[in-house]
């Protein structure tokens, strides 16, 4: 078996969790400062231990922001073989994940708002077990996919 | 294509009359229970109310029954054009056709009623992702659910292409449960928990149902001898758990018998005392098989059959008994009789390295920490010794490792784990719907990876995993479970 799955996601994936890292991070900064303001104005914490939530919340969403995107984009592999497509992903913890083509029932692309302004697409791929998806490729590389997972599954269901 | 002989509307047995009068006055009667029971508590039972409450039980039995007629009237169903045709409903008709090609399986159902009048109650289950909920014809004679069950099978495999001439001859018998062994899986069913949470259940609802007087007066004069008394109590209802917990097991599987068609197509379960059940299960549509040796049942050498079926579409239909209890021994055997595909030998399967027992020990016992902290936080000093739930956890965790086993026997892939239950699944390659396995950190300093596979399951999946397998021994399986070259 190959050591990973040769194919990357687009590049621009990274750009786009950094979107939707910081949309997830806002909510907890505004938290964060309304912590902060709270204990320095109506608790008289002393500044030291007041700073101390809005500090939390930042660290939360530089890593959000800025550290963890490129790490899982690094992990994240996948390839279309004739017979299998294979999936590598996980940031800390690795998962792979083979789907032999003639289980596969039928393949979708699918844009949220964030992916059609980047240009990107996800396929999702589903088996009587359930989706499966391949997140983040080019539209173009996306209709692409799609089209070969769907043609390759009719062809091993002929066999 | 040969049009079916029967296409004018069918009835239903006149007993499915009685039938709808019955859930008719079950679906009032609770009502009326409660308005009598607060009568009887309010002591005002006098010679009125009770001429009241006949009165009322009359007109409720009168008007089920013309309810029940016509409801009996208005429920017709036949077989034509490739489907099932099934209208219902009184006041508001209602008209299903179920395509042929979508019949999953027809089981049965003998309620208590429908045995004394000898008909049967018919469920179709429909396959497929609709989510359509399964056909219920209540009352049927037994020669009319043999002509259905017949059109709806001869129209199925002239639609699969198949043979017709193997359908009439009767199934072969497989194995059927001995009295010995129904009261076996009873005492060791393993259902205390839940019998007792009902008996728990039921008490506190009496209590609160009789204002706490009869509680409260019971536990005052119990209150001298509490220690003694709180001791009987609780043996009381653990007795008497245990013996629900058998009676329980005894009407559901009272008589299970296993039978295969003579084509080897179709698995047929019957089982039941006052409800007899019968099911059928098309072997194509098992996915998967389950050994489950419960804790009571291993250290005895006896397991019970389940399995994974695909296609239904009804939620429950995930998991079905196959049988309830046998020797661990004779599972093989039964499973070359029932579903060849699925008997692989379940002895000799490959352990776990050695330095996978300290993962699932630590993994144990720091499950068990979260509860141990908050103890140790509620309970200051005296909570801390919940520190030491870690040593039982951790016990478990061996437990845990020492039944964890793998084995690849042909294209059959055997994974055994325990959860409680030590369980074992047997499935071939082909019904895999994925596999791979995944690696912590820490997993990957100790070249150890966790296995995961995915078979269809009812309208779902269900994924089986085990954790800690040599990484060689999950690479080399996710590759030779793989789909094969073609020559």
């Amino acid at each position: 078996m190959k050591a990973e799955p040769e194919k990357w996601l687009d590049p621009r994936a990274k750009l786009l969790w950094r979107l939707v890292g910081a949309l997830q991070a806002a909510p907890v900064l505004i938290g964060g400062a309304f912590g902060s303001y709270a204990l320095f104005g109506w608790a008289d914490a002393t500044p030291y231990l007041a700073v101390l939530p809005l500090v939390a919340a930042l660290a939360l969403a530089v890593l959000f922001v800025f550290v963890l995107p490129p790490l899982v984009w690094r992990r994240w592999r996948y390839e279309i073989r004739p017979l299998e497509v294979d999936v590598q992903r996980g940031l800390l913890r690795v998962t792979r994940t083979l789907v032999p083509m003639t289980r596969v029932q039928h393949v979708d692309t699918r844009r949220g708002p964030l992916q059609r302004h980047l240009g990107l697409s996800t396929v999702v791929f589903y088996t009587a077990a359930g989706p499966n998806e391949i997140p983040q490729l080019a539209q173009d590389t996306a209709s692409e996919v799609r089209d070969r997972i769907a043609e390759l599954t009719r062809g091993a269901d002929e066999l | 294509m040969n049009s079916s002989q029967h296409v004018f509307e069918r009835r239903l047995h006149p007993v499915g009359m009685l039938l709808a009068a019955l859930s008719t006055v079950r679906d009032f009667s609770g009502a009326a229970a409660l308005a009598g029971v607060v009568a009887l508590i309010d002591g005002e039972f006098g010679m009125r109310t009770l001429l009241l409450v006949l009165v009322g039980l009359a007109l409720l039995g009168a008007l089920s029954m013309v309810w029940g007629f016509l409801s009996w009237r208005a429920t017709t169903y036949r077989v034509s054009g490739g489907a099932f045709h099934f209208k219902r409903g009184v006041l508001q008709k209602s008209e299903r056709s179920l395509p042929l090609d979508h019949v999953q399986s027809v089981n049965t159902v003998q309620g208590i009623v429908q045995r004394l009048f000898g008909v049967l109650e018919v469920r179709i289950e429909a396959a497929g992702g609709g989510g359509e909920p399964e056909i219920s014809l209540p009352a049927l004679s037994r020669p009319e659910v043999e002509a259905l069950r017949e059109e709806l099978q001869s129209a199925r495999l002239t639609y699969e292409g198949a043979d017709e001439t193997s359908v009439e001859s009767s199934p072969t018998m497989i194995r059927r449960l001995s009295v010995r062994d129904l009261f076996l899986a009873g005492l060791t069913s393993g259902q205390i928990g839940v019998a007792a949470a009902v008996v728990f259940g039921a008490w506190r609802t009496l209590d609160d149902l009789l204002r706490g007087d009869l509680a409260g007066r019971i536990s005052e004069a119990l209150l001298p001898r509490t220690f003694f008394a709180a001791l009987l109590l609780a043996f009381a209802v653990a007795l008497f758990a245990w013996v629900l917990a058998i009676l329980g097991t005894v009407l559901a599987h009272a008589d299970f018998t296993l039978s295969r068609s003579v084509d080897g197509k179709y698995l047929y379960v019957k089982r039941g005392l006052l409800n007899r059940y019968e099911t059928t299960i098309p072997v194509a549509r098992i996915q998967a098989i389950k050994v489950v040796e419960g804790a009571l049942r291993q250290p005895l050498g006896y397991a019970a059959l389940q399995v994974e079926s695909a296609g239904f579409a009804d939620e429950r239909g995930v998991s079905t008994a196959l049988f309830p209890l046998l020797p661990r021994k004779e599972v093989e055997d039964v499973l070359r009789g029932a579903a060849p595909r699925f008997a692989a030998p379940l002895e000799h399967l490959k352990p776990l390295p050695a330095r996978a027992r300290r993962r699932y020990c630590v993994r144990a016992a720091l499950s068990a920490l979260p509860i141990s902290v908050l103890l140790s936080v509620l309970l200051f000093p005296w909570g801390l010794l919940a520190l030491l739930f870690a040593l039982p956890a951790a016990l478990y965790g061996s437990l845990l490792y020492r039944a964890a086993g793998h084995g690849l026997d042909g294209d059959r892939l055997v994974l055994r784990f325990r959860r409680l239950a030590r369980t074992t699944i047997v499935a071939p390659r082909g019904r895999l719907q994925s596999r791979g396995f995944s690696v912590s950190p820490f997993q990957r300093r100790q070249r150890l990876a966790t296995l995961k596979v995915e078979v269809a399951s009812g309208s779902g999946g269900a994924a089986f995993r085990l954790a800690d397998v040599e990484a060689a021994s999950a690479t080399d399986m996710v590759e030779r479970l793989g789909p094969e070259i073609v020559a």
